[in-house]
């Protein structure tokens, strides 16, 4: 963890693993390695203020929890790559695109024919 | 006049007739580097057709030189004898507006989309940080996601992206090939050939040619990548693996067009497996690709260098280096030698 970058995404990780709301003295606790209880602080409201993350008072101290899923984060970055414009298309494009399920069909038959050619040679 | 006319009517053509010519021929499913290389070619020989048709409106002949103030004196003379007419002077100046015209536009957009997709790519390599996990093993990034996907982020600090939906879909082979493919992808530097393609397709938006050159280019860099993964993997693995990813792959969200699918196309051709033209075939494309490349620059130093050919206004040094060798006797002794 040398990065600022890689401290907010350690804690993002520790936040989405979590089953409820963290304390940032949680947080602190699980990240290895240990790094400088203030500078978690930091962070975490960096976080907060960018909207990453929403708090609840509990006593005197925040309860943090994440505003997106990490699947629905996932599933946007995802979106960048899928509904690339084509200008965005030339530096982000899918491995495969979507085959329909006739085709889909067909092709599995040819493979599967292809397959038993192969083997028969 | 006669070069700037033959420049543009070969833009012209190229635009008008290779590139449907092109985009109807079979051999580029069997050579895609080549077909690339062919693409590229014509759609940049186009432009610099269009612009260089321009400054040769403008100058119709300048003797090539490498002394720059000499040829900046022969675009004044040449300016000047074009200014004395007005007709001359029309004609110039069109060319001129055309030749700077087609430049800026093309090194503008060519810029623009570079820059753009550094900043797609910075975005998105932020939120992998986020989300994303590396994983050792596969050298991949892995996002959490059930559909499934993979990419990969091409530009300075590689990174092939998988999600978990992905990793359950395929077993370790066709894995294997993805990642193949990716890497290729980055190794190649794909996301280049097909920035410049799209550039000058943003450039002139109103070519079609231009367009066609641009989808086939990035169309023939999936083809490129799955043989490299094809080299790796078994072939009908690769084909297995694109079938797989493509069938379970989430809609566009531009929709679907009529037919069969370009990933289709794809697993069809890894099943027929293609014969790779041959060696004489393929030195033979290249060579045209070349000339193809090399036609503008020829129409325009043609003349000149022709031109050169004629001594009928002899260089100083060059003249009084002729005039002593033929007062002294040849060989005997040179200009530098004291007699």
């Amino acid at each position: 963890m040398r990065s600022f970058g890689e401290l907010e995404a350690a804690i993002m990780d520790r936040i989405w693993s979590a089953e409820g709301p963290l304390l940032v003295r949680q947080v602190h606790a699980t990240l290895r390695p240990e790094r400088a209880y203030n500078t978690v602080l930091t962070v975490v409201e960096i976080l907060y203020r960018k909207g990453w993350l929403t708090r609840e008072k509990d006593g005197r101290a925040y309860r943090y929890r994440a505003t997106v899923t990490r699947e629905d984060y996932a599933a946007g970055l995802m979106g960048e790559v899928l509904d690339a414009s084509t200008d965005r298309a030339a530096t982000l494009r899918t491995f495969a695109e979507r085959i329909g399920p006739d085709e889909a069909g067909q092709l599995r038959e040819a493979l599967e024919q292809a397959r038993r050619a192969g083997e028969q040679r | 006049m006669i070069a700037a006319a033959a420049l543009l009517a070969y833009a012209g053509l190229l635009l008008a007739a290779g590139a449907p010519a092109l985009a109807r021929a079979r051999w580029p499913d069997r050579a895609p580097r080549l077909a690339v290389a062919a693409w590229l070619a014509l759609a940049g020989s186009a432009a610099g057709s269009v612009a260089l048709g321009g400054l040769a409106l403008v100058v119709p002949t300048v003797r090539v030189s490498a002394d720059l103030a000499e040829l900046l004196a022969a675009c004044v003379m040449a300016l000047r004898a074009r200014y004395a007419h007005p007709g001359g002077a029309a004609l110039a100046g069109a060319g001129a507006v055309l030749a700077l015209a087609v430049t800026a536009r093309v090194s503008w957009c060519t810029a623009r989309t570079l820059a753009a997709g550094a900043l797609a790519r910075r975005r998105h390599r932020r939120g992998l940080g986020l989300a994303g996990r590396p994983d050792p093993r596969l050298g991949a990034v892995v996002i959490d996601h059930h559909e499934p996907a993979a990419w990969c982020l091409p530009g300075g600090r590689r990174q092939v992206v998988l999600t978990t939906g992905a990793i359950d879909a395929l077993d370790d082979a066709q894995l294997a090939a993805v990642l193949a493919h990716e890497r290729a992808h980055q190794r190649g530097r794909h996301h280049l050939l097909v920035s410049l393609a799209g550039s000058l397709a943003a450039a002139f938006p109103r070519v079609p040619a231009l367009r066609q050159a641009h989808e086939q280019v990035a169309r023939l860099a999936e083809l490129l990548a799955d043989d490299a993964a094809a080299a790796a993997s078994p072939r009908l693995t690769v084909a297995g693996a694109l079938l797989a990813l493509g069938a379970a792959a989430p809609a566009p969200a531009a929709g679907l067009g009529a037919g069969g699918s370009a990933t289709g196309a794809r697993v069809r051709r890894l099943i027929a497996a293609p014969r790779p033209l041959s060696r004489g075939a393929s030195a033979a494309g290249m060579l045209s690709v070349a000339a193809l490349a090399a036609f503008p620059l020829l129409a325009v130093a043609g003349p000149a260098l022709a031109a050169r050919g004629e001594n009928y206004c002899p260089h100083p040094a060059a003249a009084s280096a002729a005039a002593v060798q033929t007062t002294s006797p040849a060989g005997l002794c040179g200009p530098s030698a004291g007699c």
